[in-house]
């Protein structure tokens, strides 16, 4: 039985259509002209309890759209839509209870009093257990390393802090599910660092459901097994990460830096069958299918050609990969089964 | 059936508590802050006694206003303002709802497991309140020495209940008139602070006004029972004193309106995805 | 671009920045409606109740002062203190201090700006309650028109002045926005925008004299009703005149004083 499932998923907004001008005001203040903005089109998934899911899309795909949904604030047009047996916008207050939330751009902690007096307003609000709730606090006031700020209020603290004290406030009655908007958004890399890890062991030791929105794709690989795209409004793409990356990521680049400039690569070529070569200047650049090569071979089929400097290693992004996705230049069937090349298509890459 | 009713009173309780859990916080939050709240406490009482001192002056000149006389006048007067001291005081935060709206914070307080209503409510303190509760509470009292009618205990525990009214009447106004802000997106609150001045007209003994507004203020927003009616049974007034005893029923029937007004906004904030 | 043009074009700016605004304000004039009415209510349950006239005004001119009153009390409204005291709690006054500009001058500037606005709006309202209540008093003639309007003028001096040296006070204290409350209340009082100063007692009258409020309703309200003989008129606008000067006087004591806090202060 999955903690949550969407079925046919659906929201519609309808926007009033106004002509700029004087004239246009005035038209509309008689006739409403409407047209309707269709933000989620009948998704369907579902995630069962301990998943940690990253749900991406370009702007406006619609990911706010459904994270408000399954919060409970927005109301579906059409659909089915269930959280841990709850209705999320028919028991808003229920389903509230279950899940932690932490908004990169704004906070839940309230703003002028000092941050510990917004968790033990938490813990009255959520009605946690003494004991749980001094065990958790003092559990996560050490990994996050909020001891330095609690007593300052929220007004008064950095972004970074904000967003570890932001988590810890989510997490301080052990919901079911987090979810996490742009939880990175801002922050240096050694709390982004902390967060993550953080995160991923709330995942890995109380099973906790992550549900993660981001661009920032360090993000996703440190937390998330699963990833959802969605653009227009639909799903283009659910499934493993690590297939995602087997199957579409799957070239590594070795940039070679060399003494002198090649004379001519033909021999460096034949010697990699389907492998990219480049040159510039001194350098040389080999990009190979990482399935079909390992580093070594690379080097040892190059190097008797030339006399090497350096060299450096780029590793498969995914940022490329969700870059193309979006930019329309990759188009992805649904699920996929791990290591099978020749399913979907590179177009144009 | 006992069961639903126990957990209907455990339900209320919670609201309660968790309300001044949140106000208090609130509360200290701002005293830490404002050192200039002695200033605005100052400036409340300041207000009233101005407005005192214009109605006596005008008292010095004639007997009486349309038959009202100078202690009934005083006491709506300071029923006015001793209602917004309470409102200002404990209920500030409806003039915070079009803010929260119109940046998208409210969203926060959807997602806790506490009525936004209640988080709304305490959201804010407004302390010249106090100044306004102080000043008012005193012309109050001063006002009952010199009402014809012999106080009992009845009595007076009628006039706390016709305070506790007026008072509930003025936040269902105010919550009801904030929550305009779920169909109109703006960075503060217009429709509020225009509703709130209408209680300009509760000032003075309606008697004086045409009956447009005395319907006005007495059906459609119904400022009337937080000064006028009230006052006039407590002076015993006979053409007026029935109407007064009604007003903790009109105390309910706003709040229930002011409420039902808020849950359909609401639900229209949660539709049109704002 | 000399002396007047910089601040000309700050008038202008705080007219846009005004007409961003407008709807509140537009809500905020019809708002004070309810107030006008509320008086104009009682004040006409009052006369009704009286025979001939009250400390020798009759209804007509008591309806004239009553919309006299609330035209003056429209012009720089709060919104020009609540802008000073926000600049100042902003720090924009560290950006001030840099410009070649009289900052008095300057605030001067922006708070006349909006001054027809706000004039031609509390005239448009007071032309309905007029009709309403069946018309109002009209000065006597060209003359008694004339000194109103310089009384007028004087009037705004007086209120700009007092308002500056307000806001001034937001230097030494953390906020003005308790003291503006406080200020306004007495300031209906003793001004006479809440009734005429005729009526006061005797002691209150005397204290009303020797304050500066007066200038800013009751005086110019007297000279449009033409209730004032020459010699009282001449009295009255130089008692206007000296308390517009001084108080601005006082606003640029106050001003040399505030910059030696700020630069020491850091702002």
């Amino acid at each position: 039985m999955p903690l949550i499932e969407a079925r046919g998923l659906t929201k519609k907004f309808r926007q009033a259509v106004k002509e700029p001008g004087l004239v246009g005001s005035l038209r509309h203040f008689f006739t409403r002209k409407y047209r309707d903005k269709l933000a989620v089109d009948h998704i369907d998934f579902s995630v069962e309890a301990g998943e940690s899911v990253a749900y991406l899309g370009p702007n406006g795909a619609g990911k706010s759209t459904t994270i408000k949904m399954l919060t409970g604030i927005l109301v579906p047009t059409s659909g089915s839509l269930i959280v841990d047996g709850l209705v999320p916008h028919e028991k808003r207050q229920q389903n509230a209870r279950n899940i932690g939330v932490v908004f990169g751009q704004r906070t839940q902690l309230w703003w002028d009093i000092p941050v510990v007096e917004s968790f033990n307003l938490a813990r009255d609000m959520y009605e946690i257990p003494v004991k749980r709730y001094r065990d958790n606090l003092a559990q996560f006031t050490e990994i996050l390393g909020l001891a330095e700020f609690m007593n300052l209020p929220a007004a008064k603290i950095s972004l970074g802090q904000r967003m570890r004290a932001d988590l810890c406030m989510a997490l301080l009655h052990d919901p079911k599910i987090l979810y996490l908007d742009e939880p990175t958004i801002g922050l240096d890399i050694a709390v982004k660092d902390s967060i993550r890890g953080f995160v991923r062991s709330r995942v890995e030791e109380r099973g906790t459901t992550v549900i993660l929105t981001t661009h920032d794709l360090g993000d996703i690989e440190d937390i998330c097994k699963r990833i959802v795209i969605i653009d227009n409004g639909r799903i283009i793409h659910d499934g493993d990460l690590a297939a995602l990356k087997d199957t579409y990521a799957r070239d590594r680049v070795i940039h070679f830096q060399l003494a002198r400039p090649p004379e001519s690569t033909a021999l460096i070529c034949a010697g990699l069958p389907t492998c990219e070569t480049t040159t510039d200047g001194l350098r040389l650049s080999v990009r190979f299918d990482r399935f079909k090569f390992a580093a070594g071979e690379i080097a040892a089929a190059v190097m008797p050609h030339v006399e090497v400097v350096d060299f450096r290693i780029d590793e498969p992004e995914v940022e490329d990969l969700i870059r193309k996705v979006y930019l329309g230049q990759l188009n992805l069937s649904t699920p996929e089964s791990a290591g099978a090349p020749e399913t979907g298509e590179l177009a144009g890459a | 059936m006992a069961a639903s009713v126990a957990s209907g009173v455990r339900s209320a309780r919670r609201l309660v508590y968790l309300y001044f859990r949140c106000l208090g916080q609130q509360m200290k939050a701002i005293l830490a802050y404002e050192a200039d709240f002695v200033v605005l406490l100052f400036s409340a009482a300041l207000v009233q006694l101005t407005g005192l001192l214009f109605i006596w002056t005008i008292f010095q000149r004639i007997p009486n206003i349309n038959g009202w006389t100078f202690w009934q006048v005083v006491m709506m007067y300071a029923l006015v303002f001793v209602t917004e001291g309470v409102g200002s005081l404990f209920f500030e935060g409806t003039w915070r709802l079009s803010n929260l709206v119109y940046t998208g914070q409210f969203d926060q307080m959807l997602v806790r497991p506490l009525s936004p209503i209640v988080q709304v409510l305490a959201s804010a303190v407004g302390f010249n309140g106090l100044g306004n509760l102080v000043t008012g509470f005193v012309l109050i009292g001063i006002s009952i020495t010199n009402v014809p009618v012999p106080w009992t205990p009845g009595r007076l525990l009628m006039l706390a209940i016709l305070i506790a009214s007026a008072a509930t009447i003025r936040v269902a106004i105010n919550l009801g008139s904030a929550a305009t802000a779920f169909w109109i997106s703006a960075p503060w609150s217009m429709i509020p602070m225009f509703v709130h001045q209408l209680g300009e007209f509760a000032k003075y003994p309606i008697t004086i006004y045409a009956v447009a507004i005395q319907a006005m203020v007495v059906i459609a927003i119904p400022f009337a029972f937080v000064s006028f009616f009230p006052t006039a049974w407590v002076f015993g007034v006979d053409a007026w004193s029935l109407p007064g005893l009604l007003t903790p029923l009109v105390a309910i029937y706003t709040m229930i309106m002011a409420v039902a007004i808020f849950r359909v906004g609401l639900r229209r904030y949660e539709s049109s995805g704002h | 671009m000399g002396g007047i043009g910089k601040y000309r074009s700050m008038a202008r700016t705080s007219i846009e920045i005004w007409f961003t605004y407008r709807t509140t304000f537009v809500l905020n004039m019809i708002g004070s409606i309810f107030y006008v009415f509320a008086m104009f209510y009682l004040w006409q349950t009052i006369f009704l109740g009286s025979p001939g006239a009250l400390a020798g005004f009759t209804w007509p001119e008591m309806k004239a002062y009553l919309l006299v009153s609330f035209v003056l009390s429209s012009l720089m409204p709060w919104f020009a203190e609540w802008n000073m005291s926000m600049d100042l709690k902003e720090g924009r006054i560290a950006i001030d201090l840099a410009r070649p500009i009289d900052f008095q001058a300057s605030r001067f500037a922006s708070a006349v700006g909006p001054v027809p606005f706000e004039f031609g709006s509390a005239v448009a309202i007071g032309a309905v309650v007029a009709f309403v209540f069946g018309g109002i008093a009209l000065p006597v003639d060209g003359a008694h028109a004339a000194v109103f309007l310089v009384s007028a003028v004087l009037a705004t001096l007086i209120k700009f002045g007092l308002v500056y040296c307000v806001s001034m006070t937001a230097f030494w204290t953390t906020g003005t926005d308790g003291i503006t409350v406080g200020r306004v209340a007495v300031q209906n009082l003793f001004s006479g925008a809440l009734i005429p100063l005729v009526f006061f007692p005797d002691w209150l009258r005397a204290l009303a004299a020797v304050l500066p409020f007066q200038g800013m309703v009751s005086t110019p309200a007297l000279a449009y009703l033409g209730k004032m003989d020459a010699p009282t008129t001449a009295l009255m606008l130089g008692v206007q005149a000296f308390w517009a000067i001084g108080l601005i006087l006082l606003g640029r004591l106050a001003w040399r004083g505030a910059q030696r806090v700020v630069t020491i202060n850091g702002g």
